[in-house]
């Protein structure tokens, strides 16, 4: 059995999120941070009148923030009862996986061995399936963090 | 067949409810027909609605106390007391039964015939007159004829979760309405669309105020259960307890009166069990031997306050301390330092009880501590206030509901956080003249009215450490006061507003920073987030330093009841604000003609009973046309003439009110309903215009002349 896929950009890289578990897609508009919370925690935005917490992917897979996520867009998930929003370069179309995900000889390189659940293959090529449950406990988001600009 | 099933239970329980006070009464009085009636006819339900089921047992029990109530209808037994405790008896075991009913469980065999035993009129030995009347009822049948007595019902039951659920999605409309409101407005105006949505809004704001009313109970269902309680509890120690209620038709969401419940009931047995004394013990105190047990709840604003208060010999504050001693929770020299209402409050200390054995009822482990942690969780507070010998009286504050807090939000380095108001002491402005900044060591210390106060600067508490520079004098601090009444001082940048909010959880990644408790969406939709003040405090160690800290507080207002409050004059300025000052710098109020105020460039003054006195306030706006109100004020030195628009009233504001601020005209912003009411720093008035009463030179400025 096939699933349906929304296909994004993480890091420069082609990933998929299960597009069941994906509400929506949104622009960030506006973001405000909560001091203290691990790096990988952008801060809350509201989706209408409700409050999602965004999720740097980057940062939660170990690379370095791309900055200021006003204007970037973001996929909407829920995970245990809150609302996530889950930072992306850029989001594509939802389009139908073409087999199982698997996984590849020689893994996906560090960034991702935790948090890609496999490779799965599209019609417009192979993307990593990834576990959004990895992405919001932000494994890896330490692992920067010494160097990332501190945000205020 | 099942729905069937679970109305009869619902319906034996409404009715054990209902009777619980009923029984009580009819006790105190066993002839009162009335009560009599009532109970007569919940045992002869149960046993009718038993006929559709198949229920042997509780048949059996409703039927024998039935034939005994109905020999007591026909004047052919006396009822007294052996028979009302038998009735209770089988009441409370219907009630078991009925939870095991729906519950799905067997109850547990046997003891029946014990109970039915215990209802024949020879059972207790005293009281018995004939004994012919044990024919099980035939003769009675044709009288009591199975009437349902139950009026049809003008409601129907839902689910909590649904009504849960309703109430969150009003909620969510509401904070979707301000934001297309905040939208609305950036895109200007818009006649044919502003129209319907002010509409819209309206409506809105009836079916919240609608759906909370959905969720609201009257204390009445609280209060109904309570009689019963008492009369066991007082029956089980020995002593005798009159219960009164006041204010039982005041509301409180239906969730908030199931979290009083267990706390309650802990203050209930904790009044019975220490406070009241056994009758002869009364007796010789010169009270009525019946104990008094009075339970008085109010509505003010979006609070409900609850006072249980009892007559009994007070707490006793010598064995409180000496308890904590034993229990090493406090030092000696930490207890003489502690005034009145500290010790009172040792009462609320884990591992304190005043109660040399263990009874039954209380003393069960679960202690005040738990009460006042229960209080809290649901964001209210609690608060004792005893007489040695007269009584003691516990006072609770509880939050309308669960979901809407009141919170003030607060700014630092440019953002905005909530904090919750039951905190909330006072605010004081850094840079006010009442206020004196001190450093001991890296603790930055606020002395204020004689007291020192350690502060803490949220813009440490968010960065998480303290090497941030804070510029101290600029900073606003809001004094908080922490159940365990400890207090400190928490430095923002600014204080922006009082608002309720919307509280909404938040995630775990979240959470485990321990300085949030939630978060909520401004009106422009803009997520704010909720501090937790107790995690904050007890992470900048607020606890441990007050504790260990020499106590350096002046010793007053240990007498004052609840909360110490100061007196205030209310008036409205020459502006129309409103503005408060303390009453007892007023002398008097005076109203004099126009002609009788000169002003002269900076000189003005006011001729009042052939007197010269200095005017203030002329300032804030055009004088009134017609005759001037003023409020004569004295320092007891000096004296001033404060020309108001209209004076409105005397209220009672909290003493530890915060200094005023950037604006120097006033010595502190006071809260009256949640509003902020500036309070006029008439010494500096004094300092600035005032004449000597007297014939002495000009008194030099005190600053902590109050």
């Amino acid at each position: 059995m096939t699933q349906s896929l929304l296909l994004c950009l993480i890091a420069e890289r082609r990933i998929a999120f299960p597009a069941v578990k994906v509400r929506s897609v949104i622009e960030i508009e506006r973001i405000t941070p909560i001091p203290r919370t691990a790096p990988h925690i952008a801060g809350i935005t509201a989706l209408r009148s409700q409050a999602l917490t965004v999720i740097d992917s980057r940062v939660a897979l170990g690379f370095e923030s791309s900055g200021d996520p006003t204007g970037s867009r973001a996929a909407v998930v829920d995970h245990e009862g809150h609302a996530y929003a889950l930072l992306v370069d850029e989001a594509f179309d939802v389009t139908a996986a073409l087999g199982e995900p698997e996984r590849v000889p020689g893994g996906f390189g560090e960034a991702w061995t935790e948090a890609a659940i496999g490779m799965v293959e599209t019609a417009s090529g192979p993307a990593l399936l990834i576990a959004i449950e990895q992405l919001i406990a932000g494994h890896r988001a330490g692992s920067l963090s010494e160097s990332l600009p501190v945000r205020v | 067949m099942d729905d069937l099933l679970a109305d009869f239970v619902a319906e034996t329980r409404e009715m054990l409810e209902a009777s619980g006070e009923e029984i009580v009464a009819w006790e105190a009085d066993p002839s009162d027909k009335a009560r009599l009636d009532t109970i007569f006819r919940f045992v002869h339900t149960v046993k009718g609605n038993c006929g559709f089921f198949d229920f042997p047992r509780l048949e059996r029990l409703s039927h024998a106390a039935e034939d005994a109530l109905a020999d007591c209808r026909a004047g052919r037994r006396e009822p007294d007391r052996v028979l009302v405790s038998a009735v209770l008896a089988i009441m409370d075991r219907i009630g078991q039964m009925n939870d095991a009913i729906e519950a799905g469980e067997d109850y547990p065999a046997g003891g029946d015939d014990a109970l039915i035993d215990a209802l024949q009129p020879d059972a207790g030995g005293a009281g018995a007159e004939e004994k012919s009347c044990a024919e099980p009822g035939d003769a009675e049948d044709g009288a009591a004829r199975p009437s349902r007595v139950t009026a049809v019902q003008r409601s129907i039951r839902l689910p909590v979760d649904l009504l849960d659920e309703v109430m969150k999605g009003v909620s969510d409309m509401v904070l979707a309405r301000n934001d297309l409101a905040r939208r609305l407005r950036e895109a200007g105006e818009q006649p044919t669309i502003d129209g319907p949505f002010e509409r819209l809004s309206a409506i809105l704001a009836d079916v919240r105020g609608a759906t909370t009313r959905m969720r609201m109970q009257r204390l009445e269902h609280l209060f109904g259960a309570l009689p019963r309680l008492v009369r066991d509890l007082a029956h089980e120690l020995g002593k005798e307890v009159v219960v009164e209620f006041e204010g039982g038709d005041v509301e409180l969401d239906r969730e908030m009166v199931e979290m009083v419940r267990d706390p309650l009931t802990h203050i209930i047995r904790n009044a019975i069990d220490h406070g009241i004394e056994p009758p002869d013990k009364r007796r010789e105190a010169d009270k009525r031997p019946a104990g008094l047990l009075k339970f008085a709840a109010r509505q003010s604003g979006n609070r409900i306050s609850l006072a249980i208060s009892d007559d009994g010999r007070g707490i006793d504050i010598d064995r409180l301390e000496a308890k904590a001693l034993a229990a090493g929770v406090y030092t000696r020299a930490e207890l003489t330092r502690m005034d009145e209402r500290q010790k009172r409050l040792l009462i609320f200390e884990p591992g304190l009880s005043t109660a040399d054995s263990v009874s039954s009822v209380s003393g069960r482990g679960v202690g005040m501590d738990v009460v006042r942690a229960n209080i809290e969780k649901v964001g209210g507070s609690i608060d004792v206030f005893s007489q040695p010998g007269e009584g003691t009286t516990f006072y609770l504050q509880l939050p309308l509901t669960l979901s809407i807090m009141p919170a003030l939000t607060v700014e630092s380095q440019g953002r905005l956080y909530a904090l919750p108001r039951s905190y909330i002491e006072e605010i004081v402005f850094a840079r006010s003249r009442d206020v004196e900044l001190a450093r001991a060591g890296e603790r930055q210390l606020l002395t204020f009215r004689n007291r020192r106060v350690p502060c803490i600067a949220l813009a440490h508490v968010l960065a998480g450490s303290e090497t941030e520079r804070v510029e101290w004098p600029e900073t606003t601090l809001v004094l908080i006061r922490l159940a365990t009444d400890e207090i400190f001082a928490l430095a923002v940048d600014r204080v922006h507003d009082h608002e309720d909010v919307v509280v909404k959880p938040i995630p775990p990644a979240i959470m485990e920073t321990g300085i949030y408790a939630g978060t909520t969406l401004l009106d422009d939709g803009r997520p704010m987030m909720l501090l937790d003040v107790p995690n904050i405090a007890r992470d900048c160690g607020m606890l441990d330093d007050l504790r260990a800290r020499p106590e350096s507080a002046v010793e007053e207002e240990s007498t004052a009841p609840v909360r110490p409050t100061v007196p205030v004059m209310l008036f409205t300025g020459l502006d129309r604000r409103r503005r408060a000052v303390r009453l007892d710098l007023v002398q008097r109020i005076d109203t004099v003609e126009p002609e009788a105020i000169d002003i002269e460039g900076a000189r003005a003054q006011v001729v009042i009973d052939d007197r010269l006195f200095a005017l203030a306030g002329h300032e804030d706006g055009p004088l009134p046309e017609g005759r001037c109100r003023l409020l004569r004020l004295s320092d007891g030195t000096s004296e001033l003439a404060l020309i108001v628009a209209e004076v409105l009233d005397a209220r009672e504001v909290d003493e530890d009110m915060g200094a005023g601020g950037r604006d120097r005209r006033y010595a502190g912003v006071a809260l009256l309903e949640g509003r902020p009411v500036p309070v006029v720093d008439a010494h500096r008035l004094f300092a600035e215009h005032g004449n000597p009463a007297s014939a002495e030179p000009a008194p030099a400025f005190k600053a902590n002349a109050l």
